[in-house]
């Protein structure tokens, strides 16, 4: 008899539990639903169609804008150069974001002070950064110019230059990213229990053993977590290319977005630039499972 | 008992929370076109009076020439007690970003102003009216506007725009780095060949301390390079906007004569925007450039000695850029008769003279030649002078933006950074032009 009550009661507060939960969660749905999915499951559908927004009708073209887009040398340019941009960016803000917070991590007085330094160029704005860097990067009027010139080197031509364009986007991308990391990382290591650490010392393991063998398995979550923010983000790269470059010069600093971008809302295409944004989606989608695989997120230690 | 209540309530929280924000979003677009007039317009009279009609007019007016539009304006509504005109003044790339949106979903302006040069992609969208009645004896009379600012308010056989305003381009030069270089700061370079001199010789390229003989950006600037292949018989388009005119030998010759000045000897730094160029001629880092008259203000203050000059005639003439932000009627107003009353009145002698005073812009009418106001701002006659040898740039072409960011910049970025020769480059921009000139990808 006693089971029997407590089990249904116990149905019912679920029940009612449920319930409740759905009336909370129905505004941000309702939101989320109009504004966020149903425009996602628009695109798919001006994908398939010739529609510019000027345009009075939208002719259906099924993969017309995919073929074209397959076609599109620059297309192919901005993707290897996304590539470029992330496969350098994500190493080095990982590494050093890394290397930043073993050190906060240390027992020492200030290091609130450091945290908030590393991490302040995260919460500026993309826009003004960029800004920043531009003027403090030209070649002629600019502050770092100023000083390789004062200790002898010759200015580099930094933003204009069809070479280094795109290593000092990278520079800024860095600088801006690592605090964010750093601070993941940083509640990261903070989860590690000392008492493996002192297992370690016991057994004889030095500086970089306990750090191979202790640090870095702990950290296999987080460090799966900030890999798969830092790709997908770095696939997206848009704002400090747009405000820096404008995808110049000569292209060289072109990311997807900013083609996307470029083919939607200046060219006003807006189906080819759907199409574009989904076989960016289709792409992140891809790496993240390939990765989420690799680090067996499934799986505790 | 408890649980039936608190269900209760809740839904009734929901249903409230929903309830503002439906009122919230449509409040908002209510709000949006009929309050918030730009400008120092009267406060906020939202409720017009019996008869009297309000027209929106959103355009990009925010430099520092913005406060000459607003008394315009005001003048306008204080003249015309029937009619109020409401600015919404968003910079040129937002406004450009909203504007195909709003007529597209019904919500378009009265009036818009925006350059010229994308007249054919609104009006072949048909996004704005044709304003043919505008010109004739009634209204403004074409025979005061200078020749290819007319055309540059053409669509087809018709017109669809009223200058909103005019602009010339000219060369700025650095009277100070001439003296030093040699050069008399009286008598600058007249032609293609003294224009050369003039370069090589404020050109230094060595050492640390870099200073260019003429500067000029290729990208996000008002265009200049137009201007130098114009001086040498050459032009990107031909003159109905049709063909890609690329392959001829003047075309070649004009971009090799100034690839050789620019890339080979230093003259510029390459791949600069139009601010990049203002500020190198600013600082005092370059002897000359060429831009239009809403500098002035900046170089005066900056304390530059410098001064205006017509650009030096190429071989085959002289010549120059003009540009104009064009007054068009949208397609959804109800009240085109006060529309085109406005466009009249903006372009009537005494607003022209007023609008060029103030903004230091040359008037888009010829008849003010001798006129004593317009003497008050030294600049404005000087600008007003060259405006007979004024070009539009890509006149008459529908995919403007197109041609101008994917294919002229690119072709411009490619032989000033050496990674083509002038023959590749034409080689390879020469077919994609055509296509988007006939509308293909």
């Amino acid at each position: 008899m006693a089971t029997l009550t407590s089990r249904n009661s116990r149905k019912k507060s679920l029940e009612r539990q449920g319930r409740t939960a759905t009336f909370f969660l129905f505004p941000s749905i309702t939101a989320l639903a109009l504004f966020v999915f149903w425009p996602i499951a628009d695109s798919l559908w001006l994908s398939f169609h010739h529609w510019s927004l000027l345009d009075p009708e939208h002719a259906f073209a099924g993969l017309d804008n995919y073929s074209s887009l397959v076609k599109d040398p620059l297309f192919w340019k901005d993707v290897r150069q996304t590539a470029v941009y992330t496969v350098f960016v994500v190493p080095l803000s990982i590494a050093l974001a890394l290397l930043l917070a073993l050190l906060c991590n240390e027992k020492l007085k200030g290091l609130a002070f450091f945290k908030a330094v590393y991490f302040l160029p995260v919460v500026s704005s993309f826009a003004i950064i960029a800004i920043v860097w531009s003027f403090l990067m030209d070649p002629d009027i600019g502050l770092l110019s100023y000083y390789f010139k004062q200790i002898g080197l010759s200015s580099g031509e930094w933003l204009r230059s069809t070479t280094w364009a795109m290593p000092a986007v990278i520079l800024v991308a860095v600088w801006k990213n690592v605090g964010f990391n750093m601070v993941i990382l940083l509640a990261g290591l903070q989860g590690i229990p000392a008492s493996l650490y002192e297992a370690a010392k016991l057994d004889g393991a030095g500086m970089f053993g306990r750090f191979r063998s202790v640090t870095l398995p702990m950290l296999r979550h987080t460090l799966l977590f900030v890999l798969i923010t830092s790709i997908t983000a770095s696939f997206q790269v848009f704002d400090q290319v747009y405000v820096m470059t404008r995808g110049g010069p000569l292209h060289s600093t072109e990311t997807i977005v900013y083609y996307i971008y470029h083919q939607g809302f200046e060219l006003l295409d807006m189906g080819y630039a759907s199409s574009a944004a989904w076989i960016l989606f289709a792409a992140v989608f891809a790496i993240t499972i390939v990765q989420l695989k690799l680090f067996r997120y499934d799986q505790t230690d | 008992m408890q649980s039936v209540k608190t269900k209760k309530g809740l839904a009734a929280l929901w249903l409230l929370c929903l309830i503002l924000v439906l009122a919230a979003c449509s409040g908002g677009k209510g709000g949006d076109r009929s309050g918030a007039p730009a400008g120092g317009e009267s406060g906020g009279s939202a409720s017009p009076a019996a008869g009297k009609v309000t027209l929106t007019f959103w355009n990009g007016f925010t430099g520092p020439d913005r406060p000459a539009y607003e008394e315009l304006v005001k003048k306008f509504n204080a003249e015309h007690p029937k009619i109020e005109v409401v600015m919404d003044i968003t910079p040129w790339d937002s406004l450009l970003a909203k504007l195909p949106t709003s007529f597209v979903s019904g919500q378009g302006p009265d009036i818009a102003g925006f350059d010229s040069a994308l007249i054919p992609k609104y009006a072949k969208a048909n996004l704005i009216l044709p304003l043919d009645e505008l010109y004739g004896a009634d209204g403004i009379d074409p025979g005061v506007l200078p020749e290819g600012l007319l055309k540059a308010m053409k669509y087809g056989n018709h017109y669809y725009g009223a200058p909103a305003n005019f602009a010339t381009l000219m060369m700025y030069y650095n009277k100070d780095l001439f003296k030093e270089a040699g050069l008399d700061p009286n008598k600058p370079p007249a032609t293609w060949d003294e224009w050369k001199v003039a370069i090589e010789k404020t050109t230094k390229t060595n050492g640390s301390d870099k200073q260019y003989g003429f500067v000029l950006g290729d990208h996000s600037t008002i265009p200049v390079w137009p201007i130098l292949m114009w001086g040498g018989g050459a032009d990107f388009v031909s003159e109905d906007g049709t063909k890609a005119t690329l392959d001829t030998p003047e075309f070649k010759s004009a971009l090799e004569f100034w690839t050789d000045l620019i890339a080979n000897k230093g003259a510029s730094p390459t791949n600069l925007t139009g601010a990049e160029s203002d500020k190198l001629f600013s600082t005092g880092k370059a002897a000359m450039t060429i831009t239009g008259p809403w500098m002035t203000s900046g170089f005066t203050e900056a304390g530059l000695n410098y001064d205006v000059a017509p650009v030096p005639a190429g071989p085959k003439g002289s010549f120059t850029l003009a540009n104009s932000v064009a007054l068009v009627a949208g397609k959804d107003t109800k009240h085109k008769a006060e529309v085109l009353e406005f466009m009249k009145f903006w372009n009537s002698k005494a607003s022209q003279e007023y609008l060029s005073v103030r903004s230091g812009f040359p008037p888009s009418r010829l008849d003010l030649e001798g006129s004593e106001k317009l003497k008050e701002n030294p600049f404005v006659p000087k600008f007003a002078s060259v405006a007979k040898s004024g070009k539009f740039y890509l006149q008459g072409v529908e995919d403007y933006t197109k041609v101008d960011t994917d294919i002229v910049t690119p072709l411009i970025q490619a032989v000033t950074n050496k990674q083509m020769t002038v023959e590749e480059a034409i080689k390879t921009y020469q077919p994609m032009l055509q296509n988007a000139l006939d509308g293909r990808k």
